[in-house]
């Protein structure tokens, strides 16, 4: 993974403990890398990877499924597989995926050198790729041995490879995820883990947020940023607000597994019901932390698509930030079935209808930017339409949620699945996709090839209501979720073989996918700067991103400030591109790729690395504090974090000079800031 | 914890829209979530607290020690005073006067969480273990990760001291760090406050 | 906010007088609980308004004038009160829900 980098120079404090380290190119510039499309990058592949990771464990999911009483998996191994699909895709997959696109695109499109703070955008990649690894290790290590007293009927579990996984569902849901019902270490790498990814959107949320605050370009008040910096902005304030949450109700479990207490036994007085609330608390602004950043990118894309600026653009920034308000009102809809009070049920029924209204008012918005508009349908387009009309029937079936009645038939049915895979996949999957095919010319400098492009759309378009439509039916047919076999007489099979054939077209499309990626990052058609024709700050520099982003730090004086220097206005109201439209791009990108001053850029350095691997060592050893090695691991973790994070705190803060011209010495060394060595550690 | 990128020279105010520090302004972000992690931790003990669980429950109320929790509360909220302190000397430029009111920081940081765990070993001596019921677990839970944050923040205020012992003290940059640090160590004791009247007052 | 300017925070004099009003204030609630103890027709419905209101008043005082939030921008009060009101809320109908609190 070599990067080409011009000449870089890297100066050195004199006096100093430590050297930062000064690679640009190979291994380890990319661990020490503070760079924020470097850290992009690296979160967009890890995600990628993981992202086949739980497309393969779909996929056996369904091979057992194709039929009535299928024998390709055990019980077990079921179990595993739709707990780790569903971890996977969440919180390995949609959220890194989305922290890519923050990451590569916030500081391009406030005008920005970097976020606020580079290392500690590091140290979030880094824990996050540990986390992951420390979940996922759960295939080698854990164990899910059957409870005393044994097993339901059907639910032997012989050793294997797969059975060992986390297997209590991602909702990992009290009492059945406590020591008693599930001993082994299986439940503790989700709920250690999911601990770990925590800490680490942490990071990254107050990080976002004040970049967002801070760092934005002269001119750039809050309505004028990009709508998906505003929902980069709405996400990280809902990652803020209920991650602590999730944090605490997952030290609770980690307390009652490892260390005995009683907070979900109900038969000592605990309250199983109490988990429920609080995973809910968090796990309902976790749907719209999943789903916003899509929502952000096609309000970028439809409109330049469409050759239109975004049909009301503050509708649909208050809609974004409502609907994150609202969010945090509806968790209970989650727990209809669980026996919560009446007026409850009511409350949160007619609060869940509410999200209706801003949900709306974004459909509407971008049907009004497409409207009348010249659309050209490049495959960005199309995933973005796609995203559009998939998540219209999502939402529509979202709603019927929120009629308590209708939700009690529906509960743990497939049509619950149907509904949460065309929000996510029809939905956040779709407009990922759409932001991938339209800034892959930004990042690599060549352009994705748009026949095998289109190929993929199709084949996710067809695949992917082929899988999910048919289970509409089927839930409301009573197939139950979770379970690993259904009967011949229910007659559910040949819906479920349909479901099966929707699965792998999904899958040949990605592979398609996968295919053009490669080929296109090699020997793809070298991007033009604006090969969109769009309109925000990104695409006023050379493709692919030089190193120091903007040689001249820009100033905004309008909202799509790039759009209206190429286009006006005809009598009727219709853009119309100025004659000089294509000399002020040439300029403008002239001018950002050649820097006439020295321009100082994060320095890299070891140390998030370490912090990250530390702390993934201290979660072995908390799992494992009764056996020998346990305790020492413990410690070496947190030797290794708290040394990493003083040796952070006292690491010269040197930056990376980047000088095409080099016009004489440096006038005097920067203020020599030293950091804290902060932990913030139990938080979150 | 945070590099000024870019901040070269010229308008060091360009890269602080708001006109507040960044880390300044990711301290207090942070703080803001701090909310909702004590909340949910108060939570959990105010429903156990009121749960019956059956004859002869030991609860955590019926051993609490109000002077004795009085007075350390009272430490913790005397600490805060000697945090504003520190920075209030470092801002005339008194160095030494800092580096003594920061150590007295954490020294009634240390005497609170060493009073936390007398208490706790009282509490086990009267048999109210972690895993004896729900309650208890609630009560050690919240106050347990209560005195996790102190013992943070006195490491933080240890590490401030030292670096200010030596030539020159602490720098001006270093400076802000004590602020931050201060902001910490008085959010902690905002939490306590809450704590001390939820949990050990109202019965 | 008061005066708005950075430089205008109290001096050490006057954070000896606000921790003296801390101090009193925590006295004050000390005295209310054994007062609820002590005499049975005050009993909670005063006291346990009383304690909030006091340690609310104390919350004030820390958060105003030691952390300066008083003098600074805005924007920090905006978010630290997000917070605090969102977690409030929160927790407050979760506890209403599971029937520990009866809001309704």
């Amino acid at each position: 993974m070599a990067i080409d980098v011009a000449d870089e120079r890297v100066e050195q404090a004199e006096t100093t403990l430590y050297r930062r380290p000064r690679l640009t190119y190979g291994f380890w510039s990319w661990i020490t890398t503070a760079d924020h499309k470097k850290i992009g990058m690296m979160y967009g592949y890890t995600a990628f990877f993981f992202f086949i990771a739980g497309g393969i464990e779909a996929l056996l999911l369904r091979i057992q499924l194709a039929g009535p009483e299928g024998a390709f998996l055990s019980a077990a191994e079921y179990n595993g597989l739709f707990t780790t699909h569903a971890v996977t895709m969440i919180f390995l997959f949609v959220m890194p995926i989305s922290a890519a696109f923050f990451n590569y695109l916030l500081p391009l499109m406030i005008g920005a050198r970097d976020v606020a703070f580079p290392r500690m955008n590091a140290v979030s990649f880094w824990i996050f790729l540990f986390g992951g690894i420390f979940i996922y290790s759960s295939l080698i290590f854990g164990t899910s041995p059957p409870p005393v007293g044994g097993n339901l009927p059907g639910g032997a579990i012989e050793p294997s490879l797969l059975g060992s996984i986390p297997n209590s569902g991602w909702f990992i849901y009290a009492p059945n995820s406590g020591a008693t019902y599930s001993p082994g270490t299986s439940i503790d790498y989700a709920v250690l883990g999911l601990q770990i990814l925590g800490v680490a959107s942490l990071i990254s949320a107050v990080n976002f947020i004040v970049t967002i605050l801070n760092m934005r370009a002269k001119g750039m008040r809050l309505l004028r940023m990009p709508v998906f910096v505003w929902m980069t902005l709405v996400v990280a304030l809902l990652l803020l607000f209920s991650l602590p949450i999730i944090a605490i109700a997952l030290f609770m479990l980690t307390f009652d597994r490892l260390f005995g207490t009683l907070f979900f036994v109900a038969e000592a007085g605990g309250d199983p019901i109490l988990w429920q609330h609080l995973f809910w608390l968090f796990g309902h602004p976790e749907v719209y932390i999943l789903i916003l950043p899509a929502m952000g990118i096609v309000s970028e894309t439809l409109p330049v698509f469409s050759k239109k600026p975004l049909f009301g653009y503050p509708a649909v920034v208050f809609a974004g930030a409502a609907i994150a308000f609202l969010g945090f009102g509806v968790w209970a809809h989650h727990m209809f079935s669980s026996g919560i009070p009446t007026v409850a049920q009511a409350a949160f029924g007619l609060s869940t209808m509410t999200i209706a209204i801003p949900t709306g008012i974004k459909i509407f918005n971008w049907l009004g930017t497409v409207w009348g508009g010249r659309v050209r349908l490049n495959t960005p387009m199309l995933f973005s339409l796609g995203f559009v009309a998939l998540f219209v029937i999502g939402g529509l079936s979202g709603v019927t949620h929120a009629v308590v009645p209708s939700d009690w038939q529906q509960t743990d049915t497939y049509y619950i699945v149907a509904h949460f895979h065309y929000v996510l996949f029809g939905g956040a999957i779709f407009g990922l996709f759409a932001g991938i095919y339209y800034w892959f010319p930004k990042v690599t400098g060549r352009m994705l090839g748009e026949g095998m492009g289109k190929t993929h759309f199709w084949l996710m378009f067809i695949g992917m209501n082929l899988t999910f439509g048919p289970m509409h039916w089927l839930g409301l047919q009573g197939m139950v979720r979770r379970t690993w076999v259904y009967p011949e007489e229910a007659g559910l099979g040949a819906g479920n073989f349909v479901v099966t054939v929707g699965a792998f077209v999904i899958a040949l499309g990605v592979l398609v996918f996968m295919i053009n990626w490669v080929y296109s990052k090699r020997r793809g058609v070298p991007a033009p700067n604006d090969p969109w024709d769009a309109r925000t700050l990104e695409w006023t520099m050379p493709s692919p991103t030089p190193e120091y982003n903007f040689a001249v730090e820009p100033t905004v004086t309008s909202l799509d400030d790039f759009w209206y220097q190429k286009y006006g206005e005809d009598e009727e109201g219709r853009a119309v591109r100025k004659p000089e439209a294509d000399q002020v791009v040439d300029d403008l990108i002239y001018r950002n790729g050649h820097p006439d001053q020295e321009i100082h850029l994060p320095a890299p350095s070891y140390f998030p690395f370490f912090v990250g691997l530390g702390i993934m060592v201290i979660a072995y050893g908390i799992m494992y504090h009764t056996r020998p090695f346990g305790i020492p691991l413990l410690v070496t973790g947190a030797f290794l974090t708290v040394g990493a994070l003083i040796a952070w705190g006292s690491e010269p803060l040197e930056e990376v000079h980047h000088d095409d011209h080099h016009d004489g010495p440096e006038d005097g060394p920067e203020a020599a800031e030293t950091e804290p060595a902060m932990t913030d550690g139990a938080a979150g | 914890m945070a590099e000024l990128v870019g901040g070269h020279g010229e308008g060091a105010g360009h890269h602080q829209v708001t006109g507040i520090d960044s880390r300044k302004l990711g301290m207090w972000v942070f703080l803001s979530s701090e909310f909702l992690f004590f909340g949910a931790l108060i939570n959990n003990y105010l429903l156990f607290k009121g749960r019956d669980f059956g004859p002869g429950a030991l609860y955590p109320v019926e051993l609490y020690d109000i002077p004795f929790t009085s007075i350390s509360s009272f430490v913790l909220l005397m600490s805060s005073l000697t945090m504003v302190l520190a920075h209030s000397a470092l801002a005339r430029g008194d160095q030494y006067q800092t580096r003594t009111w920061l150590f007295a920081t954490a020294f009634l940081g240390v005497v609170f969480v060493s009073g936390q765990f007398f208490e706790f070993g009282e509490f086990i001596l009267h048999g109210l273990k972690l895993n004896i019921n729900p309650a208890a677990s609630a009560f050690y839970l919240l106050t347990g990760f209560h005195g996790f944050h102190v013992i943070i923040g006195v490491l933080m205020l240890m590490v401030l001291g030292f670096k200010s012992m030596r030539t020159g003290g602490l720098s001006e940059a270093e400076g802000l760090n004590v602020e931050l640090v201060g902001l910490y160590w008085h959010f902690v004791d905002i939490i306590w406050i809450v704590i001390f009247v939820l949990v050990y007052l109202i019965q | 906010m008061a005066e708005g300017a950075q430089h205008h925070h109290p001096q050490p004099r006057q954070y000896v007088q606000i921790a003296l009003v801390l101090a009193v204030l925590t006295a004050a609630e000390v005295a209310l609980f054994y007062l609820e103890d002590g005499v049975e027709e005050i009993g909670q419905t005063l006291t346990v308004p009383a304690l909030l209101i006091l340690s609310a008043l104390k919350f004030y005082l820390v958060v105003a004038m030691f952390m300066h939030l008083r003098f600074e921008k805005p924007l920090l009060s905006r978010f630290f009160t997000s917070g605090a009101v969102l977690a409030g809320a929160l927790y407050l109908i979760t506890l209403a829900t599971l029937g520990a609190v009866i809001l309704f």
